[in-house]
């Protein structure tokens, strides 16, 4: 699914990831767990092809690389990013804004795009799940929304899109328990041997709702340190230190 | 338009058609001589500052007039909504007047001629305006369908200068609607000046939209002279579409108490468009309440000013004045100039006011593209979204669909 090479970033001239080796199988749930500073953010946006992100290396992707697609581009291939701040885009509705993305996926992909009733339907039946009301779907997008409220949306573009691949980026900040377990719900509805996960996280309160199949640690642009969900433990347990040089 | 004594034959040749009454002649000849004193705005007179009128005159060299005889239009320009029609060709009524109960629309025939000392163009109009209409709602009537202004503008039209003058009047307790839209037929060279009075008696409600879009080499100045009385209401929404040459200058007095003025204006400027906004409210009593609300957003190299100006006389205790100017710079070229006054007498008021101007957010286009959005789509839906903050304060869903189809029409074009 995805196997990125010698992957280096910069920013600005600043180098932030310093050669990554990474392979992520179908169906598998990847864990980067590191200290602030260390790049993880970086890592979800030079993934999602964010301008201003130099990167060289390669992310073959289904056995392409796709280093030089924009960002939309990889999105219609089915590469979603979870936001860990959602943005607030005052003007842009809700529902127009996920039927817009909705149909310029299909279109991407050569599905026919949805008409105005089959995507209500289709949001509604999605939203129910997440515990989603109707009215915040008729609001500007992520505008006045509550922490929870904003990841539900993302959990739920990221249902109406069904992306092969995704990246979540710390999105368990700003939850409290009961949206963890909403988020975490909708996360774990979503797995399957067809769909790989990426979760990029400072602590391990969120692998104890969605149980990743590999952990690993990632200090100074780099992964040091690879294994099992265990891992994620010792790190809550012993901290970073011992990876950080 | 500099050359005075070629003005002076041009309005010797006016005076002699057939419109022009006895009676409004030495008014005329008074206004005429004024404007030649006062001669045409330039950019060092601070009211002309910031307008294309100052730059865009001195091209009329020579001006003509002429009335077109014909009255036929384009049908296929007149709303699918149930309305009353005004049409408007070549600056002449040339629909039938309206008598029913409580409404009457009928050709201007008001003579009513005032001076402000610092414009010009006002005098020019009251020079050689052509009559255009009037419409009188009466006390207590409320009109059932929304009221619609078409200005055609012909291609066969063979003058290049159309001065209009009109008048709106709202009886007590009366409420109306009227949409408002600029019909350019050609493109030729066109210098349009339109006055328009407004006086809203005790209650009165009047909402006002006015879709001015799509012209070249046309030069409009529009005045709007407004008066509220007691507890009445007067909202105005423009839309200004990449209109080439363009000042939209509104006065409004409030003369009585609790009367509101709300003012609310979309610019979508391209290439080297240039539209002005100068608005000034006077809130000459107690209790009176204004809100200015323009947004903006200029590719290419469009120029857009807004000069907004809340004044309050020294008896206007409890004022409340708003202002907000907000602008969405699309490329390097464009500007936008906001020059907001505040004038205030009275101790006991409240009045805000802000302007802000900045580019397209790149955050908020990094996310709609990360959502398989295109980078030219995610633009468009943010501008869409920007501007449409001032069409959702419509409440006519008619005119609220028309001016967002407007919108996506700009959007698919540009």
């Amino acid at each position: 699914m995805i196997d990125i090479k010698n992957l280096k970033v910069s920013v600005e001239d600043k180098d932030i990831i310093k050669g990554l080796n990474l392979k992520i199988n179908k169906g598998e749930v990847h864990a980067i767990m590191g200290p602030n500073g260390s790049g993880k953010s970086t890592l979800s946006y030079a993934l999602s092809g964010k301008e201003g992100y130099e990167a060289e290396g390669e992310i073959n992707y289904n056995g392409e690389n796709i280093l030089e697609l924009n960002t939309e581009e990889r999105a219609q291939k089915g590469i979603f990013l979870a936001f860990q701040y959602p943005i607030e885009i005052p003007g842009v509705f809700t529902n127009n804004f996920l039927r817009t993305s909705l149909n310029s996926v299909k279109k991407a992909k050569g599905e026919k795009e949805l008409n105005a009733v089959e995507f209500l339907n289709l949001v509604k039946e999605k939203s129910e799940k997440l515990k989603i009301d109707k009215e915040m779907l008729s609001r500007p997008l992520n505008v006045g929304f509550s922490g929870g409220e904003k990841k539900r949306n993302e959990i739920l573009q990221m249902s109406l899109l069904e992306p092969n691949f995704v990246i979540m980026d710390e999105t368990d900040s700003g939850l409290d328990i009961d949206a963890l377990k909403i988020v975490s719900n909708g996360v774990n509805a979503m797995r399957s041997p067809k769909r790989s996960f990426l979760i990029i996280t400072h602590y391990q309160r969120l692998l104890n709702y969605i149980k990743p199949d590999f952990v690993h640690v990632f200090s100074d642009g780099k992964i040091v340190e690879s294994g099992d969900w265990k891992l994620a433990l010792e790190l809550e347990n012993d901290g970073y230190a011992k990876f950080v040089s | 338009m500099n050359d005075l004594d070629k003005l002076k034959d041009h309005f010797k040749g006016f005076k002699n058609f057939d419109f022009i009454s006895n009676e409004s002649l030495q008014s005329r000849t008074d206004a005429f001589d004024r404007f030649c004193k006062k001669g045409i705005p330039n950019l060092k007179q601070e009211h002309w500052k910031y307008s294309p009128l100052s730059k865009d005159l001195v091209h009329f060299e020579d001006l003509k007039f002429s009335k077109n005889e014909d009255k036929s239009y384009d049908k296929s320009h007149l709303e699918a909504f149930d309305h009353y029609p005004v049409l408007v060709k070549d600056g002449f009524l040339i629909s039938e007047q309206v008598s029913e109960e409580g409404l009457e629309i009928t050709k201007y025939n008001k003579e009513y001629f005032y001076e402000i000392q610092k414009n010009q163009i006002l005098d020019f109009n009251n020079a050689f305006f052509m009559p255009g209409f009037e419409i009188k709602i009466a006390k207590d009537y409320k009109v059932k369908k929304p009221i619609v202004i078409y200005n055609f503008f012909s291609k066969k039209f063979e003058g290049n200068n159309i001065n209009n003058k009109s008048f709106i009047y709202l009886d007590k307790n009366s409420k109306a609607e009227i949409y408002e839209k600029n019909i350019f037929e050609g493109e030729q060279f066109l210098f349009f000046t339109k006055n328009l009075e407004i006086e809203l008696e005790e209650n009165a409600h009047l909402v006002k939209y006015y879709l001015n879009s799509t012209n070249k080499n046309t030069t409009i100045y529009n005045f709007i002279r407004s008066k509220l009385q007691k507890s009445s209401v007067f909202e105005k929404f423009n839309f200004s579409h990449n209109v080439s040459s363009c000042r939209d200058e509104i006065i409004s007095d409030l003369n009585g108490r609790d009367a509101f003025v709300s003012l609310n204006n979309i610019q979508h400027l391209s290439q080297k468009c240039f539209h002005e906004i100068k608005w000034e409210i006077n809130h000459n009593e107690e209790n009176t309440k204004s809100s200015q609300f323009v947004k903006s957003a200029l590719h290419d190299e469009s120029v857009a000013a807004f000069q907004g100006k809340i004044y309050v006389n020294s008896k206007a205790q409890k004022t409340d004045g708003y202002q907000l100017s907000r602008a969405l710079l699309l490329s390097d070229q464009s500007k936008f100039l906001a020059k907001p006054e505040l004038e205030i007498y009275a101790d006991d008021v409240k009045c805000s006011h802000g302007s802000s101007s900045g580019s397209i957010d790149q955050e908020s286009i990094f996310y709609l593209r990360s959502r398989g959005i295109s980078e030219q789509e995610a633009k468009k839906m943010m501008i869409e979204g920007f501007l449409a903050e001032v069409i959702n304060k419509i409440k006519n869903e008619n005119i609220k669909n028309i001016f967002y189809s407007k919108l996506n029409e700009i959007n698919q074009s540009s």
